[in-house]
């Protein structure tokens, strides 16, 4: 097998767009857009604030842990735990995974985080930014330790 | 001549002891840390664009079928006598049991950091310090049965689910088809909580720590779990009448799987091999 020392396999790039966003991810985001405009009221009186679909960032603590999220421009979400990035894939059902806890997903980045959390032995910690080798599909950096 | 793949089980004392002195030694050469990043690198997930091959995708199992030959290759290499055990986790279901035991993989990992104390494998003993991984430790974890909120390991009638279907895999050939051999044993299902991780990926959760993240291939466990899976594989084409891989074409430019997706006769990244050449291994190995 060849791969290179950042992780990054070798002649076998497959095609990418840039920021990995899929044509169907931006329709959901519309879609989901639309959706919130117009039952706005109607979640904010019976849903949870952080579970409301479109909000763009959550900041709270969980069983001692720091977890932030930022979903940025391009739609993607920013998340970290006590400071440090967690990387998250999403499925084509639209729930979410992160590196910790990477073989089953929760309906929205602030379960996946809550999960990753709940899976990090007390104490652990996520490795630093910038020391994590490039996840080869979409050239995006995946929270590994090289 | 084929080789054998024992169940752990059955392994002798001298089996196991010469199975763990491979792997150390694979490890000491720097080339374990490689099996490490190529898994890393090879997860692709299905919300996002471009070709999956490992996971969440019909290639799953012969992807993981050529990653465990090139691992055993590597083993081989240190002693010809070595081949990969596999575990049977429908019928050694506890943390005390086959493979978690002193003289294979070691046990559980102690409660208050998850680390594993025990087996060859343990910190302390100076041969097994991960490299490559999504936490700041340097230990191997484990947090068998999930202590803390208990789950239990797929069942025979789980995997008999899986291996009744007489479909290899179905269109949309991801993680959100509910039919096909290939996801029923992946185990992606639909709705949330502890009903939706199925047998592959349900053995990832029961053992937990390390195994339960991106760098899951630092725990040796990860070999003994997909030689299991490997040879459901074997059992499912001998039951179907030798049923093939599929998809058997690729999907078409106006398919959303375009693209995404590695047909029977394409190659299968990173290797120069197809899906449809990995389908019989038995002039290679079979099992026991």
């Amino acid at each position: 097998m060849a791969i290179g020392i950042d992780g990054t396999p070798k002649g076998t790039q497959p095609s990418a767009v840039p920021g990995g966003r899929t044509r169907r991810d931006v329709a959901r985001g519309l879609r989901t857009g639309a959706l919130t405009a117009a039952l706005a009221p109607l979640l904010a009186a019976f849903r949870a604030p952080e579970r409301a679909p479109g909000r763009a960032s959550f900041d709270r603590m969980h069983r001692g842990r720091r977890i932030q999220g930022v979903r940025t421009a391009d739609g993607h979400w920013h998340v970290t735990l006590d400071g440090r990035p967690l990387h998250l894939m999403r499925r084509a059902d639209g729930t979410w995974l992160s590196m910790v806890d990477h073989y089953c997903s929760y309906p929205t980045p602030l379960d996946a985080a809550r999960a990753a959390a709940d899976a990090l032995a007390p104490g652990e910690r996520l490795r630093e930014a910038g020391t994590e080798p490039r996840h080869q599909h979409r050239g995006g950096r995946h929270g590994v330790r090289a | 001549m084929a080789y054998v793949r024992k169940d752990a089980a059955t392994l002798t004392a001298t089996e196991k002891r010469r199975f763990v002195n491979a792997l150390l030694e694979v490890k000491r050469r720097g080339e374990y840390d490689e099996f490490v990043r190529t898994h890393i690198a090879y997860y692709a997930s299905d919300g996002e664009r471009g070709l999956r091959t490992a996971h969440m995708a019909p290639s799953f199992l012969p992807w993981h079928r050529r990653f465990l030959l090139d691992l055993e290759e590597a083993l081989r290499r240190v002693d010809s006598s070595v081949t990969l055990p596999y575990w049977d986790w429908t019928r050694d279901r506890t943390a005390r049991s086959t493979p978690w035991t002193a003289d294979l993989l070691g046990g559980n990992g102690r409660r208050s950091d998850r680390q594993v104390t025990t087996g060859p494998f343990a910190y302390q003993e100076g041969n097994w310090r991960l490299r490559v991984g999504v936490s700041d430790r340097e230990f191997l974890t484990r947090d068998l049965g999930r202590r803390a909120d208990p789950i239990d390991l797929p069942t025979k009638s789980d995997l008999e689910w899986a291996l009744k279907d007489p479909a290899y895999d179905a269109a949309p050939w991801d993680s959100t088809v509910t039919k096909g051999f290939r996801n029923r044993l992946e185990g992606w299902g639909t709705g949330r909580g502890s009903a939706s991780w199925r047998n592959h990926n349900r053995v990832h959760r029961w053992i937990g720590g390390v195994m339960l993240t991106a760098a899951s291939v630092n725990d040796p466990a990860f070999w003994l779990h997909h030689a299991f899976v490997d040879l459901q594989w074997y059992r499912w084409q001998r039951r179907h009448g030798g049923a093939r891989y599929l998809p058997a074409t690729a999907p078409g430019s106006g398919d959303e799987q375009h693209g995404r997706v590695v047909s029977r006769h394409e190659k299968l990244p990173p290797w120069d091999v197809s899906p449809g050449e990995l389908e019989d291994v038995g002039e290679t190995y079979r099992y026991a």
